[in-house]
């Protein structure tokens, strides 16, 4: 061993064996495992549960594999690199299955709640126990080393294989999307051939992985060849391509919640509240730069003032049209983010953060108080908000006969609005407000002195922002038919943040991007629900030590955040200040 | 287009003017309006004092944790709460098993010195484990990044005891030797509360002395002066950041222990509230100052508990208990926007 294996590779093997141990006990316990041990990924063959759990193996055996900084490891020999993944896998697999048996004796239910016996008999593979703990320590091990495998593999098999299991994963992820209306369009031999028991079947998932290997393959040189040739052609015809491009988008968009039925269209309608939000927030966290946790507030004053100036049954009881009260709504959300703003603007950005938290939880509480329940409904809300938007629509197109119903209609409105917000936000983010809106952020202190009026700037950025953020609020309350103070927690501003963290903070694409993903992957993992907030939470710390940027960065923003590296950077190149900077 | 607002009114101290009088008329009307009617007798108006000083003293030792991190890293530990609930939940197993073997009431010094520690040693734990994972690696990042991550930490935290010890509430068990009231200078207090109140002040004296005496609390604040100085001097920075999310994690976890003691009952979400609480402690008394965190928690509690009576009651407003948390953040707010450097908090220009 010795020769094989230096010491200190030993010591990086137990952390990185001891890192993934602890995320598989801490997968079991948290009760992920048992809430997707029994949705289908490939039918009969693996689960989603199983797949999480093989999965922190395989990354922990790629990252052991992996070289490290120091130059003496740079000469391990792909053997070696293997040798190490199985090590880090065999101590994953050890210490759960020393878990399961310890488990399988003892009950420990009492504190850990999650630790059920079906639980145990899934994890134990249905062996008996002695057997289960070399089954579950061999198949760590293998994980492992196919990880390490992967690393040693050349780039383009890797990427082959990666993009294949993806694929497979994502066709089995859409199934209670896409069978369904597969069905309902009479394409039951498609559905039949992809799903059985809502998972893949056999030799669809291998068509899957196939597909998806290829494509790896071909994207590489397909995507070069492309832009060469976009490149090559004259500066007339590109601009026509990139028309086309985006009227081709915007065809799509349109036509989406009639391609896909009322499932995805209803799921699309909570994206886009969220997405309404997110380019709300955005231009007060993205462009002004102040943290504002309190934003749920002004989408629930949007909510309110609407219940109030549409619903008959309100306090107020005027029943206004939506789109007479949506202007007086807009006015007033825009003047709460004045009130709310003018008192905190001279705080700093920590302190901001916190009073606007303050701000969002007090809204809440007297939304919820007995003490305005005259105006306010308390606890019941107000109920009997009518809908501007029909029900149902019908179009003849020569002999085609279209219709939509519920959210394919109100999709389109809510379609509309972010449209408007993002055209707007763009718009915005390239004038002198914006341009000021960025040296703000970036130094306050030379703002001020090269004339920016930063209060008025930053009272202009809570007002733009409040008044998107009640828009949506306004859809929502018209969309739901009715306003409870529940809809309105702590949890509304964190998930909004999270979307625009995710796509990066001052990027419009990084917010719809946010949106998406993080509003409608979970739509499609129902049992995924309970688990949304910890995702988040885990969203913001990872991308804040991975990637601060966001997926799709704003070009200044990104400058932003890594001045500090280069600033290192620069400073050991100027001189040996500090040559050795420890590798932590 | 140049946007400007009119030079003649300042929009910005015309409304915070404004603010001042209506919160200034608020408290005196209702104040006036609840004493002129004699609605609660002075007993009771003495048990809602005491109670808000036992809950001012939970808050003033999470308040500890907040302000001793600010003070070395100058940011805001959002996740402090949630080391406070993570103790008091991983110690309720114990206390539950103590409770029904018996040995709470059979034994309740030693019982409740072993919750004490458990709950202690779990919060430091977990404290020490945020500070590695999401923390240090953002020492240099711009202000907001470690504010966003320590939002994501705290979500993370409090989730994943949610998911891991279910998300019903627990009740603690009750010790019989805590029963009752005793007297103490002739006022008959709940000896629950009396026993938090002087857990809460003995933890306080020790951590005085531990910051002003020993010489880790040297290094401590040589750190919290300037870091590269305390460097140059041979003071290992990391470790004394480490050590202060450790005494802040154990502080917490004792005061998990004391708001079992009061309220009895825990679950996963109850890190949220009385963190944001405890912040407002920390920022009432001053941030970074210690006696100030003491002071602002007990300003804090008393304010919380007497608050909605003495301003509300009188009022007729309906159920006004309801509203506490609502005088806790107007406080925060009023505190940040009119003082941000607390009561006892020196001024820092530029931060």
């Amino acid at each position: 061993m010795a020769e094989l294996i230096s010491g200190r590779q030993l010591r990086r093997v137990a952390t990185i064996g001891a890192v993934a141990a602890v995320a598989l006990l801490y997968l079991c316990m948290v009760g992920l495992v048992e809430a997707f041990k029994d949705r289908n990924v490939v039918t009969g063959v693996i689960t989603l549960g199983a797949v999480m759990l093989l999965a922190v193996p395989l990354i922990a055996g790629y990252r052991a594999a992996l070289p490290p900084r120091d130059a003496a490891a740079q000469s391990l020999r792909a053997p070696q690199r293997v040798l190490l993944g199985l090590l880090v896998g065999l101590i994953a697999g050890a210490v759960l299955g020393v878990f399961v048996l310890i488990a399988s004796t003892i009950d420990v239910r009492g504190v850990l709640v999650r630790i059920s016996p079906p639980l145990l008999e899934f994890l134990s593979l249905g062996l008996p126990s002695g057997l289960a703990l070399l089954a579950i320590t061999g198949i760590g091990g293998l994980m492992g080393a196919l990880g390490a495998l992967l690393l040693v593999s050349p780039a383009r098999i890797r990427n082959a294989v990666t993009s294949g299991l993806i694929a497979v994963l994502f066709m089995s992820m859409i199934e209670p999307l896409l069978r369904p209306r597969l069905e309902q369009l009479d394409y039951t031999a498609i559905s039949d051939f992809l799903y059985k028991s809502h998972g893949l079947t056999e030799v669809a998932s291998i068509l899957c992985f196939v597909v998806g290997a290829v494509a790896a393959v071909l994207w590489q040189p397909g995507n070069d060849f492309v832009r060469r040739t976009v490149e090559a052609a004259p500066v007339q015809t590109r601009r026509r391509i990139r028309g086309w491009t985006i009227a081709a988008l915007v065809v799509a968009v349109l036509i989406l919640p009639q391609v896909s039925g009322t499932f995805l269209a209803q799921v699309a309608v909570l994206v886009g509240l969220y997405m309404l939000l997110a380019l709300g927030l955005n231009i007060v966290v993205g462009y002004a730069g102040l943290l504002d946790l309190g934003y749920v507030a002004f989408f629930a004053v949007g909510a309110y003032l609407t219940a109030l100036l549409t619903s008959p049954d309100s306090s107020l009881g005027i029943g206004l049209p939506f789109f007479v009260a949506l202007p007086i709504v807009m006015l007033g959300a825009g003047m709460t983010g004045l009130l709310i703003g003018a008192p905190v603007l001279r705080l700093r950005g920590d302190y901001l953060a916190i009073v606007t938290l303050g701000f969002g939880e007090i809204a809440r509480v007297l939304f919820e108080s007995d003490a305005l329940r005259p105006w306010l409904g308390g606890v019941q809300g107000i109920l009997g908000i009518p809908s501007p938007f029909p029900v149902r629509i019908d179009l003849q197109l020569g002999a085609t006969h279209i219709f939509a119903t519920g959210p394919q209609v109100f999709y389109y409105p809510i379609f509309a609005f972010c449209a408007l917000a993002a055209v707007f936000a763009y718009r915005l983010s390239n004038s002198r407000i914006g341009r000021a809106w960025n040296a703000m952020r970036e130094d306050e202190s030379v703002a001020e002195a090269t004339g920016v009026s930063t209060v008025s700037y930053k009272l202009l950025a809570f007002a733009l922002g409040a008044t998107t953020g009640c828009l949506s609020g306004a859809l929502f309350a018209v969309q739901l038919g009715s306003v409870f103070p529940g809809s309105f927690d702590v949890f509304v501003s964190i998930t909004v943040l999270a979307v625009i963290i995710l796509g990066g903070m001052g990027s419009i694409p990084g917010v719809i991007l946010g949106a998406i993903v993080l509003i409608g992957l979970p739509e499609l993992l129902r049992e995924f629900v309970e688990y949304r907030v910890l995702v988040y939470g885990g969203v913001l710390v990872a991308m804040m030590l991975l990637r601060p940027e966001g997926l799709i960065p704003n070009r200044g923003r990104q400058r932003e955040l890594h001045e500090a590296d280069s600033e290192e950077e620069q400073e050991t190149l100027d001189g040996d200040l500090m040559p050795q900077r420890s590798p932590a | 287009m140049r946007f400007r607002l009119p030079q003649r009114i300042n929009l910005v101290s015309t409304i915070l003017w404004g603010l001042r009088i209506v919160v200034a008329v608020l408290v005196l009307a209702g104040s006036w309006a609840t004493l002129s009617s004699g609605k609660l007798s002075p007993d009771t108006w003495r048990d809602l004092i005491i109670f808000g000083i036992a809950q001012g003293s939970v808050y003033a030792l999470i308040a500890l944790g907040y302000t001793l991190v600010y003070g070395v890293l100058f940011m805001i530990n959002f996740a402090h709460g949630d080391v406070f609930m993570t103790g008091a939940m991983t110690a309720f197993f114990v206390a539950r098993n103590f409770g029904e073997s018996g040995f709470l009431n059979a034994n309740p010094i030693v019982a409740l010195l072993i919750i004490f520690a458990v709950s202690m040693l779990t919060s430091m734990l977990v404290a020490i484990v945020l500070e590695r994972i999401a923390y240090r690696p953002l020492r240099r990042a711009p202000r907001l990044v470690p504010l966003i991550t320590a939002i994501g930490a705290s979500l993370f935290i409090s989730n994943s005891i949610r998911g891991i010890y279910g998300e019903q509430s627990q009740t603690y068990p009750s010790v019989d030797a805590l029963q009752g009231r005793m007297n103490i200078l002739g006022i008959p207090i709940l000896k629950t509360q009396a026993l938090v109140i002087v857990s809460a002040i003995v933890l306080m004296i020790a951590l005085v002395y531990f910051v002003e005496r020993t010489r880790t609390g040297r290094a401590m604040r040589a750190v919290s002066e300037d870091k590269d100085v305390a460097a140059l001097m041979g003071i290992n920075v990391d470790r004394i950041i480490v050590t202060t999310f450790a005494i802040g994690g154990l502080l917490a976890g004792a005061a998990g222990i004391l708001y079992a003691l009061v309220f009895n009952e825990v679950d996963w979400f109850m890190g949220f509230l009385p963190g944001i609480k405890a912040f407002t402690a920390a920022v009432l008394g001053g941030i970074g100052n210690i006696a100030g965190a003491m002071l602002g928690g007990l300003t804090l509690g008393v304010l919380e508990s007497v608050g909605p009576f003495l301003l509300l009651g009188g009022a007729n407003v309906p159920s006004p208990n309801q509203l506490r948390d609502v005088i806790a953040f107007t406080v925060l707010v009023l505190v940040l926007i009119f003082r941000p450097n607390g009561i006892l908090g020196r001024s820092e220009p530029g931060r």
